[in-house]
């Protein structure tokens, strides 16, 4: 393989995680759109999704409903993602909205506090919940070459996917009325309750969006690793905040680069530097602390707290 | 017979501890302007969140068209067919000025009476239709305010409530606004005009009120008010 060959390699490997991140991305910016939080138990929403995913497959397999791969698959997905939409939204009202007005130090405790809940809720409450979970192979298995290139078929139905759900989301948030409900509450929530928007029901909507979104990212996730674990909403959560200041919190566009940007940094890493695959989020973090010193306002943001 | 639309009844409304009206009585009737005056902090935009549901209403009671709003959610009295032109005109500053139109018709959902008021304001205000695509945030002061007040027209509503239109404008401005806000009366919207330029104001008012540290401290006729002793020496000292 040349050079060329290994960066191209890398670099599919790298968009691959990145659409990912950005999926997890997109619930930042828009909950600090709408509510001036941020969610620190969003990470957590992706890893839900995955056990979602697998806890819908095992009732599947259960009742007998195994037939055509793709059904099966279809019926993770939607059902992962009302599920996990769902929880999303109930949280939102419990215990992220109200203390959406208090100062960012409460909302940071809280929503933590949130994460550890709904991870060890999963780890308690799911069968062997501290071991790592296989996921289902239902994918098509194998792969081609263009050139030297090895693509797999499993890894380009996954980012088809994750294009096809940023395209979603970028078209219900900029194409449709209730995304423009949202982005006016992002821009001043009071002007927008004075067109006519209810409030709280927008800011339902965008949990539930959100929710699902990630929940997406974590059954791609599952699929990609072919494994879980109720503990990987963590780093997912830095990773993904750390993909939406990158790209200028309250960005959409600002977080699907800053999630595409920080794939593409940990791959390189992983393949380039001396002991790159244990340090590649080492790598990848000090770049965006880098970043951050000398552009803290982000890729696409003009001042830090951005909106939509 | 005189229909009073709006009125408030004894209001008092409150920030957390802070009461900002005090035992509040106003009218407003049907097919005319009436104003309310006040200086800054004597609780003009209070009076307007009490409408709105925006602050908390202690006392008192606040109706529309016969029916009680007191207290109700702010999108549901919008939706009743009042819409208000707020101070410092709030666009929504990275929505284009179609944008911000399209959010004054939120609650509308036929497409065709949306692009008959479209044209209505563009008409109003040519202006618009030039920067029909330039982001919003990017405008003059002066076109952001025909912005808004365009914004308030595109519900097409009932009642249209303005909360200092002058504030921070050229007198040039200031005037054609004035007389936007009369053409609007003149095709049939009932006007609440909030402001602190009393001159103005009483001329195109046909009742009117002065506010003073939350509570209402004169009523009358334009002309009544104009002659009086605290529009005198409060407002026209000259
Ligand atoms: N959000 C708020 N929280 C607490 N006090 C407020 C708030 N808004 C206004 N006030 C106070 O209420 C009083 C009336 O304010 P306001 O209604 O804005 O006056 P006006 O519109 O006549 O200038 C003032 O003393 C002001 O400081
Ligand atoms: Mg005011």
């Amino acid at each position: 393989m040349t050079f060329l060959d290994i960066l191209l390699q890398q670099s599919i490997n790298g968009l691959m995680l990145g659409i990912m991140y950005s999926l997890v991305a997109v619930g930042f910016t828009l909950y600090f759109g709408v509510l001036d939080v941020i969610n620190f138990a969003h990470g957590d929403f992706f890893m839900l999704g995955g056990f979602m995913a697998l806890m819908l497959y095992a009732i599947a397999e259960a009742v007998g409903f195994a037939g055509n791969a793709l059904v099966v698959v279809i019926y993770l997905f939607i059902g992962s993602m009302i599920l996990t939409g769902v929880v999303g939204v109930v949280t939102e009202r419990v215990c992220v909205k109200p203390v959406s007005k208090a100062p960012m130090l409460i909302s940071l405790l809280v929503t933590l506090g949130l994460g550890i809940a709904i991870r060890e809720a999963v780890r308690v409450l799911y069968p062997r919940g501290s071991d790592p979970k296989g996921f289902p192979t239902l994918m098509p298995q194998g792969s081609f070459n263009v050139g030297n290139i090895v693509i797999r078929y499993e890894n380009l139905i996954i980012f088809g996917l994750g294009i096809a759900v940023i395209m979603a989301v970028n078209f219900l948030i900029n194409r449709t009325k209730m995304g423009a409900a949202i982005r006016a509450v992002a821009q001043d929530g009071e002007a927008a309750m004075m067109m006519g928007v209810d409030l709280d029901r927008t800011i339902d909507i965008t949990f539930l969006i959100g929710s699902a979104v990630a929940a997406v990212a974590g059954i791609m996730n599952g699929f990609y690793y072919g494994q879980t674990m109720f503990n990987i909403g963590a780093m997912m959560g830095v990773i993904g905040f750390s993909a939406a200041v990158i790209g200028g919190l309250g960005n959409i566009y600002g977080a699907i680069v800053g999630g595409i940007l920080f794939g593409l940094l940990e791959t390189f890493a992983a393949a380039a530097l001396p002991y790159g695959a244990e340090n590649k989020r080492v790598f990848a973090f000090l770049i965006v602390i880098l970043f951050l010193v000398f552009r803290p306002t982000g890729i696409l943001g003009e001042k830090i707290f951005e909106r939509v | 017979m005189t229909e009073m639309f709006l009125t408030l009844e004894g209001v008092t409304a409150a920030y957390s501890n802070m009461e900002a009206l005090r035992r509040v009585n106003v009218q407003v009737e049907k097919g005319k302007i009436a104003c309310l005056l006040g200086s800054n902090g004597a609780g003009k935009s209070t009076l307007i969140k009490a409408i709105l549901g925006l602050v908390k209403v202690v006392e008192g009671r606040i109706t529309f068209d016969g029916e009680d709003i007191t207290r109700e959610k702010t999108h549901r009295v919008v939706r009743r067919g009042i819409s208000i032109v707020p101070e410092g005109k709030r666009i929504f500053p990275k929505m284009t000025t179609i944008e911000n139109l399209r959010m004054g018709a939120y609650i509308e959902q036929d497409e065709q009476a949306i692009e008959e008021r479209l044209e209505r304001v563009f008409e109003l205000f040519p202006r618009l239709e030039e920067r029909a695509h330039q982001i919003a945030g990017t405008m003059s002061g002066g076109e952001q305010s025909m912005l808004s007040i365009g914004r308030g027209l595109m519900s097409s509503p009932r009642l249209m409530i303005f909360d200092e239109p002058s504030l921070g404008l050229a007198p040039i401005l200031v005037e054609q606004n004035f007389e936007t806000i009369q053409r609007i009366n003149e095709e049939g919207t009932t006007v609440f005009l909030v402001e602190q330029n009393a001159s103005l104001t009483l001329e195109i008012a046909s009742y009117g009120y002065v506010l003073q540290k939350g509570k209402v401290v004169a009523e009358g006729t334009a002309e009544q008010l104009t002659d009086s002793e605290v529009i005198q020496s409060a407002y026209l000292k000259s």
